[in-house]
């Protein structure tokens, strides 16, 4: 007979919680941020054709999170008809991210070497963003195929970030410090940001000093950049669960505060 | 359902059995992901580092000014033993050297410099009237600096300013784990939603 721990019934409650929240098919009416707004806009002003980099600096454990980050705003990009330069400053995001970036042209009927370019992954991510600084062709002589750089049309006209509108770091991580220090602040490109939640507190300060110019973050992030584009997503999809989960957490935090005051001195520091 | 669903499908099971308590399922599965993250991150870098960077360009472009750093690269292997251990010292030191080269110039302006100057920023708007989030950044900033001030024995203003200082340091914490319990969340969410998406097509 499996016996059960207060633990245990907190993760079956949890559970529980986020498979009825999720069957529900609810989808709660979600406030968008100034920062996604941002973001949204600028993509939006783009005229079409722009080129953004989009690099994913990022590890697989992370993909639920980030995965909806990055569906929204390649697809707010491959929609409004801008060029996409791929690539990964880690090396475990190097396939997803261009598994992502095919599956999502694919959506938009956009061609590969015209509307999208993959560049694969490039060790050591300082030296390959000034690198980008000085030449596209020289950091990346062939894309993730093998290709030759002069055979892809799209990077014909790119050679270093003056013909690129922005760069979107999608990170579980510190990489868009690096951007903003070697690419942002060194050759003036325009960096952006979406990222998982638990690294929101680091980037406010430099959403605040425009170092950063707009970060989207978490599945909220991703609920609210759907939102703006009017489509469903995996961010919609897991934000009643989301909040559910909160909700189940904070009664349980109340819950165990008062069991823990009513037991008095006897009972207390045991679980 | 595809075999990588499958696949995928029984792992995640497996990882979540982890919630009962350390079984071997549960290891079975972190270790394939361990073994599979490092064998692919290996066969990446070897690929992308070694090869392109390296190999490639010595024997096709005959650039052998490469030899250098690859030379370099291979004294970092003289620490495995202690008779040439001293020698790895000599590419940490060039490492080191041109990192902090490259660095410090870099981190000093938008690091250092960028967040200083917007920390003291002016209080007044154009129209005279005061900038609330401008008096909150700014009291903020030197309460908490007050907190790190351990030169001093804490009383009187400074005292005052240090216990205030806390508080923001509060703020900034509890943001901070609301955000990684939202992120915690969300990697349960994405794995819900593959489990009852893509494996039992009950959500779509």
């Amino acid at each position: 007979m499996i016996s059960l721990s207060t633990r245990h019934w907190s993760f079956l409650g949890l559970f529980v919680v986020v498979v009825v929240a999720m069957l529900s098919g609810f989808r709660p009416d979600i406030p968008v941020t100034s920062e996604t707004r941002k973001l949204f806009d600028y993509i939006d002003s783009l005229p079409s054709g722009s080129v953004l980099v989009v690099s994913f600096d990022h590890e697989a454990s992370a993909l639920p999170e980030i995965r909806p980050l990055a569906q929204a705003v390649v697809r707010h990009a491959f929609r409004k008809g801008h060029r996409l330069i791929g690539l990964a400053l880690m090396a475990e995001g190097t396939v997803i991210g261009y598994r992502l970036m095919e599956q999502t042209a694919r959506e938009f009927d956009r061609t590969y070497g015209r509307d999208y370019v993959y560049l694969g992954f490039k060790p050591q991510n300082i030296a390959t963003m000034l690198s980008m600084g000085e030449s596209f062709s020289q950091t990346f002589p062939q894309d993730y195929f093998g290709a030759p750089y002069d055979q892809l049309d799209l990077m014909k006209g790119v050679n270093d970030y003056r013909q690129v509108a922005a760069v979107i770091s999608i990170t579980d991580g510190n990489m868009p410090t690096y951007w903003i220090e070697y690419a942002g602040a060194r050759f003036g490109v325009r960096i952006c940001s979406a990222m998982t939640a638990v690294m929101m507190t680091q980037f406010d300060p430099y959403v605040s000093s425009g170092q950063l110019y707009s970060l989207i973050g978490g599945l909220r992030g991703a609920a609210e950049y759907e939102r703006l584009l009017a489509v469903g997503g995996g961010g919609a999809r897991g934000m009643l669960a989301q909040s559910a989960s909160h909700i189940y957490i904070i009664v349980l935090v109340i819950i165990g505060n008062v069991l823990y005051f009513r037991t008095g001195r006897k009972g207390r520091g045991t679980v | 359902m595809t075999t990588g669903t499958l696949v995928a499908a029984v792992l995640t099971v497996a990882v979540l059995t982890f919630l009962y308590r350390d079984n071997p399922i549960y290891k079975m599965a972190e270790y394939l992901l361990v073994g599979v993250s490092v064998g692919y991150v290996l066969v990446i870098t070897w690929t992308n580092s070694v090869m392109d960077l390296l190999l490639e360009p010595l024997s096709d472009g005959g650039h052998f000014y490469l030899l250098a750093p690859f030379a370099l690269g291979l004294l970092m292997f003289a620490r495995f033993h202690p008779r040439t251990s001293h020698l790895s010292r000599i590419p940490l030191a060039v490492l080191i050297g041109s990192g902090a080269g490259v660095a410090i110039p870099a981190m000093l302006g938008p690091r250092v410099m960028k967040q200083v100057s917007e920390s003291v920023a002016p209080l007044f708007a154009a129209g005279g009237s005061v900038d609330i989030s401008g008096l909150v950044v700014l009291v903020g900033l030197v309460c908490t600096l007050a907190y790190f001030y351990f030169s001093r024995v804490r009383g009187g203003v400074l005292g005052v300013a240090a216990k205030s200082g806390t508080f923001f340091l509060m703020i900034f914490f509890g943001a901070t784990f609301g955000y990684t319990v939202m992120s915690r969340m969300s990697t349960l969410i994405g794995r819900m939603e593959f489990l009852l998406g893509d494996v039992l097509h009950l959500v779509r």
